[in-house]
């Protein structure tokens, strides 16, 4: 089975009980992502993004609320194997690297899941090579021996080569220096392209606008405000006021004096922009 | 996730508020009283005293039963133990077994010096913050630094170690269910299946763990921090007239518990 996959979730409740704390991490909290398509989980730190990711892979159990996957629920046949196809990339990925090689860390997965040695290491260099990361230099050298942007695409690969329908990715910029952001982005944007279908959580907000043609935000557990980006008519304030921040491009197409409510083009660097 | 050991049940009670260093010298010698007379008659002494404190401490029976349930087995095996092997007139045999008077006694009372035992340290545990309790130690263990033992670093290092059992729990918990995520199963199949399963969670965890270790310690340089020089602390050790007490009615039951 293979191809996109679509993910909905509705009502999902969880909290985080502890016996003496009892923390409330997400409310009542629904979102569609139809296969394919690109969204971005915008939200302040703590805001119960990551809580969401972990609940859309089934890592959590929501205390109230349901995950759908292609319209299938827990439990209806056919939802087992889909769940083994939403890929989720953790929040600093390559603290979770620990094979000898880097063709043995990206085929722990598919390995997990019984395939034949022949699938895994056609599986294996065809998600190194989607991450820059060619299987004949880079397969046999050792995970820590990479430089930090390498070591987060080693990761992605490792979750890429389980042939996900569907990537939940949790603040996958965080850390990197700005050339490493843009390789990775370039990724993204490349597998975007391909078909699969991203949610990008994050509150890097300019990549998330170059990358995505819709957003969820989220605060405190509960989505204040879920659709196409909107700039103009309070979609600004709407940012502003949970911690984050406009688009950098929207800041620059107002400047220039252009009416915020034209959408300006979802590219992230200035020299874009100019072009 | 949650952990046997260092627990603290945090509550303002006259117990809690007693100086850590006292309530340790307390429970020793409460212990020590415990061993050095058997008699049925001492031991009620002993376990009156264990259940005044915890009466005065506020902590619920549920927590002292959690605390007793690594023991369960230890008690169960002494009291049969005792039971089957302590001579004397049996009033019941079956085959090779004799079961005697006087091993019932012995059995019941080991076992019931042993909850006594548990329930004083429990106490002690339960209303002591760690980090209070390695103050204490350190500061009773003051005259073994004539004899070059680094008490100072030993209770930093117990400190330390006791600050970041929360973020590795945390930690742990974070890698198992990445690569959960990325298929691995934590419990199928047999034991060594099941070892071999944890390889991806212990190498990502000692990598992070030594590599937080090293910026600790640069952390710490950075802040001028020079093993064995003398520390002054925010909040000093103070003993109040409510420890004397404590110790003068600690002393007070040894003494009639050892008398009688």
């Amino acid at each position: 089975m293979s191809g996109p996959l679509g993910v909905s979730c509705d009502g999902l409740t969880f909290v985080y009980d502890e016996g003496a704390s009892r923390v409330v991490a997400l409310r009542d909290v629904g979102l569609t992502l139809a296969g394919g398509e690109s969204v971005a989980l915008l939200g302040p730190t703590g805001s119960g993004k990551s809580t969401l990711l972990q609940l859309l892979r089934g890592l959590l159990t929501p205390d109230e609320g349901r995950v759908l996957l292609d319209g299938l629920a827990a439990g209806e046949p056919g939802f087992e194997e889909r769940e083994r196809r939403v890929g989720l990339v953790f929040q600093m990925p390559e603290m979770q690297l620990f094979a000898a090689t880097c063709a043995d860390d990206v085929a722990f997965g598919p390995r997990q899941l019984g395939w034949s040695e022949h699938e895994v290491d056609a599986a294996v260099a065809s998600a190194l090579a989607a991450v820059g990361l060619p299987a004949d230099r880079f397969g046999a050298r050792h995970p820590y021996s990479l430089s930090g942007g390498e070591q987060r695409r080693l990761a992605l690969a490792g979750v890429l080569a389980m042939r996900p329908g569907l990537l939940l990715l949790d603040e996958p910029f965080v850390s990197l220096d700005p050339a490493s952001r843009r390789d990775l982005e370039a990724i993204l944007r490349d597998l975007s392209a391909d078909g699969m279908g991203l949610l990008l959580a994050t509150h890097d907000v300019d990549r998330a606008y170059a990358l995505c043609r819709s957003r969820v935000v989220l605060d405190q557990g509960e989505v204040v405000d879920a659709g196409p980006w909107r700039f103009g008519d309070g979609g600004e304030e709407v940012l502003l006021s949970h911690r984050l921040k406009p688009p950098f491009v929207v800041e620059l197409w107002r400047r220039l004096g252009r009416s915020a409510a034209e959408a300006p083009p979802q590219l992230a660097t200035a020299a874009e922009a100019l072009a | 996730m949650r952990l046997a050991v260092a627990q603290y049940y945090a509550r303002p009670s006259p117990i809690h508020r007693l100086d850590p260093r006292c309530k340790v010298v307390a429970v020793t010698a409460l212990v020590i009283g415990l061993f050095l007379r058997s008699s049925f008659a001492a031991l009620a002494i002993y376990g009156l005293a264990a259940a005044a404190g915890l009466l005065l401490s506020g902590v619920p029976l549920g927590w002292i039963a959690r605390g007793l349930r690594p023991v369960v087995w230890l008690l169960v095996i002494t009291f049969v133990l005792q039971l089957v092997v302590a001579p004397g007139p049996a009033f019941y045999s079956l085959g090779p077994l004799h079961l005697s008077v006087g091993g019932l006694e012995v059995a019941a009372y080991l076992s019931l010096r042993l909850v006594v035992l548990v329930v004083a340290s429990l106490l002690l545990t339960l209303t002591t913050p760690p980090l209070a309790l390695t103050d204490a130690l350190a500061w009773l263990g003051r005259p073994l630094r004539r004899v070059r033992v680094p008490t100072e670093e030993l209770a930093l290092m117990v400190t330390i170690a006791l600050r970041f059992i929360p973020t590795l729990l945390q930690e742990i918990d974070t890698i198992m269910k990445a690569q959960r995520a990325r298929g691995a199963s934590f419990s199928k199949g047999g034991p060594l299946r099941r070892a071999r399963a944890l390889v991806p969670v212990l190498v990502p965890l000692f990598i992070l763990s030594f590599r937080r270790a090293d910026e600790l310690a640069l952390a710490m340089e950075a802040r001028c921090y020079v093993p064995g020089a003398p520390r002054t602390r925010l909040h000093p050790l103070q003993a109040h007239r409510r420890d004397a007490v404590l110790l003068v009615l600690v002393a007070a039951v040894v003494v009639f518990a050892e008398l009688v």
